[in-house]
């Protein structure tokens, strides 16, 4: 039936059929293509003449052909129809065209088919939307499997802290099921040690927190908690993901690393104390002198350094021992930025400080009342290149000749600082003090 | 659960004939072989595992990453059943998998019908074979049925015009054909496209009959060539057909071919 005034109800089909919004398609049984509406011909690019000469899989992709033959074919005849098949036709002269496509078979009464109609919808908008919503999918998939296979214990809660998700690691380090712990308080679930609402202590610093706790089997955990923010709710308070790693067996290493670094801070000074003792004994008054005062200097460094544990010491530190070997400071002043140097550096550090202060003490400015000496540390260089020059300058000394043969502290110095730590030491003996530049890189190559 | 129900066996006929096992293939289930089947006596019909009414629950993504898999369910089904002096009728992959049961039992298994067969969809062209496509087309079908895990579910409501108008009936009839799980579907499709049989239908223990459509998008004529001339007591029967699944589209000239066949045979 049509309303009034819109023409005959024939025309109305034919035209309805023919420019219809969506590609319009009839095969024979064998697939022969036997009519086609001008949709479909405007978008393959292709006129109906040529295209009834062809079937419907000449329009399909190679892959698309394998679908409909092991597939759609089969259920066409078997339940009369397909629908909605999301697959792209090759178009001329251009990319193929993603389409939705249904099909339904026209049987005779002896169940023979006699024809087959299809409809073909555009499907270019839903395709790009389908192809980022499988994408995203698949993204989730790969993080969900991420969580899932972790041996950490990984889950989330809400804001007020009440379990919505537990990963299987969480299950096997605490050993409760998701089943009996969703929607409980994770404090409560998860107690740790003197700690009795740890939830609400991570939660009110408002941001990621990492805190290293003991569990009641004795188990010790790193903690990280850190706020999920929604997208979709921009005000509203944050979930958290909590993440909890064991650390029993990093804690118990560390702990025997700690007894391990005290005993032998103990044994070295033990060893510096015995040395010094044999040195007494043996060598003549003053070659014993020096020994003991270089050994001394060694033990210094030795203890600035376990003080930290091994880790470095200060520069100025360093520079605060050799001050008091050289008289205080109306005869040693320094300017330095506060910097760390390496374990190995420290100590090489301190024995060269040590030789010139010495060298300073016997031959050079400190050997009379007025002279004094004066070290600069400055930064040079920017970045990977910056580097740290130290300038030694005595003056008020007696006047100064370039030696004829190097002694033994110099050669230790260029041994310890030029060998050991890479850096570059260059000594000026100007007449009217002794000069000394090295430049080293701080904590760089020397760390070991 | 036994065999038998988890592959949705279906035993019909006298118990006393030879015994038709059907294997059906990639994308269907054995409701393809319905116009086929009554045309003979003792006839066993079954549901790949992961296809069809099959318990998809069984379905080992590892284990079925070997065709063989099918293979060894098939001869395990023979086995249950006490079946002997067996032809098995396979379609597209099944056939392939008949070949491998066949191989390896071909004391209970007597011939094999190869309803389109193919030793292996892609191109091999160091070994001189020639299946038809290459690699990039059978990516292609892969990603193709995965994006049709949203047409999947869309399968499951027929409400195109030329239907009956009847819901219920309508929901019923669609969902017991060709059940797949999407993930499933693509599974097996990687099994069955990127198959290579080769060597097993070059070595097939058992002699077989091969029916190949004159007019076949999937499987080339060269392909049907080349089967008749590795398999060895390989008897082809070209039918003037067109499609891959020439049970459904020339039911009768199959049965014929079938029946010629199995008398020779007798």
């Amino acid at each position: 039936m049509t309303a009034e005034g819109v023409g005959p109800r024939d025309r109305v089909a034919a035209d309805l059929v023919h420019d219809a919004p969506c590609g319009i398609a009839v095969t024979d049984p064998d697939g022969r293509l036997q009519y086609v509406n001008s949709t479909l011909e405007r978008w393959l690019g292709r006129e109906a003449t040529e295209l009834l000469s062809l079937r419907l899989t000449d329009l399909f992709t190679p892959a698309l052909r394998l679908f409909y033959e092991t597939h759609m074919a089969p259920m066409m005849r078997l339940q009369g129809h397909v629908r909605e098949i999301s697959c792209r036709l090759q178009v001329a002269g251009g990319p193929p065209r993603p389409v939705l496509l249904s099909g339904v078979g026209r049987f005779d009464a002896a169940g023979a088919a006699t024809r087959f109609d299809y409809t073909i919808f555009d499907a270019r908008e839903r395709h790009r939307y389908e192809e980022e919503l499988r994408n995203a999918t698949r993204e989730a998939d790969e993080l969900a499997a991420i969580v899932r296979s972790s041996p950490n214990a990984i889950l989330r809660t809400d804001p007020a802290g009440r379990i919505t998700n537990w990963n299987p690691g969480a299950e096997r380090q605490f050993g409760h099921p998701a089943s009996s712990v969703l929607e409980r308080a994770v404090a409560d679930v998860i107690p740790f040690e003197g700690m009795t609402d740890w939830f609400r202590q991570a939660r009110d610093a408002r941001a990621e927190t990492t805190f290293e706790a003991r569990y009641a089997t004795g188990s010790e955990f790193e903690v990280t908690l850190a706020p999920i923010f929604r997208r979709d709710q921009p005000h509203a308070r944050p979930d958290w993901s909590v993440v909890l790693r064991d650390v029993t067996e990093r804690k118990a290493a560390e702990r025997r690393l700690e007894v391990m670094v005290g005993e032998m801070r103990h044994r070295v000074n033990n060893v510096l104390t015995m040395v010094s003792g044999i040195a007494r004994q043996t060598l003549p008054v003053d070659h014993g002198q020096v020994f003991i005062a270089r050994l001394q200097a060694l033990a210094q460094a030795n203890d600035a350094l376990s003080r930290s544990e091994w880790t470095g010491a200060g520069l100025r530190q360093l520079l605060d021992f050799a001050k008091r070997e050289a008289g205080g400071g109306d005869r040693f002043r320094y300017a330095a930025p506060d910097i760390e140097l390496s374990a190995r550096q420290a100590t090489a550090l301190s024995m060269a400080l040590h030789e010139m202060v010495t060298n300073a003490l016997k031959y050079g400015a400190l050997s009379r009342p007025a002279g004094q000496v004066e070290v600069r540390c400055d930064w040079e260089g920017q970045g990977p290149e910056r580097r740290l020059r130290i300038g030694w300058v005595e003056c008020g000394g007696p006047e100064v000749s370039p030696p004829t043969r190097e002694g033994f502290g110099t050669r230790m110095i260029r041994l310890v600082l030029g060998m050991d730590l890479g850096g570059e030491v260059r000594f000026d003996y100007p007449r009217e003090g002794f000069r000394c530049q090295i430049v080293l890189i701080p904590g760089d190559r020397s760390s070991g | 659960m036994t065999i038998l129900d988890r592959n949705c066996v279906v035993d019909s006929g006298p118990e006393g004939k030879p015994p038709l096992v059907f294997v059906h293939g990639y994308g269907c289930d054995q409701t393809m072989w319905r116009r086929v089947t009554p045309s003979f006596e003792r006839v066993v019909t079954y549901d790949l595992t992961g296809m069809g009414r099959s318990d998809l629950s069984a379905y080992d993504f590892r284990k079925y990453a070997e065709l063989q898999a099918h293979a060894d369910d098939l001869l395990q089904i023979i086995g249950a059943l006490e079946l002997s002096d067996v032809t098995l009728v396979g379609h597209s992959i099944g056939a392939s998998i008949a070949v491998l049961a066949a191989n390896r039992a071909p004391d209970r298994i007597a011939r094999t019908v190869l309803v389109s067969p193919t030793p292996s969809f892609l191109d091999h062209p160091e070994r001189g074979y020639r299946g038809g496509f290459s690699r990039k087309d059978l990516e292609g079908l892969i990603d193709l049925l995965q994006e049709n895990h949203l047409g999947w579910s869309a399968q499951m409501a027929p409400t195109v015009a030329g239907q009956p108008a009847d819901g219920s009936a309508a929901v019923e009839l669609t969902q017991s054909f060709c059940r797949t799980d999407p993930e499933i579907a693509a599974h097996f499709g990687r099994v069955t496209f990127f198959a290579d049989c080769i060597d097993d239908m070059a070595g097939a223990a058992r002699p077989a009959l091969i029916l190949h459509c004159d007019d076949d998008a999937l499987v080339p004529m060269q392909v049907a060539e080349w089967m008749q001339r590795h398999v060895p007591g390989a008897t082809l029967k070209v039918l003037r057909a067109t499609g891959h699944c020439p049970h459904m589209t020339v039911p009768d000239d199959v049965v014929a071919a079938m029946q010629e066949y199995l008398r020779q045979a007798a």
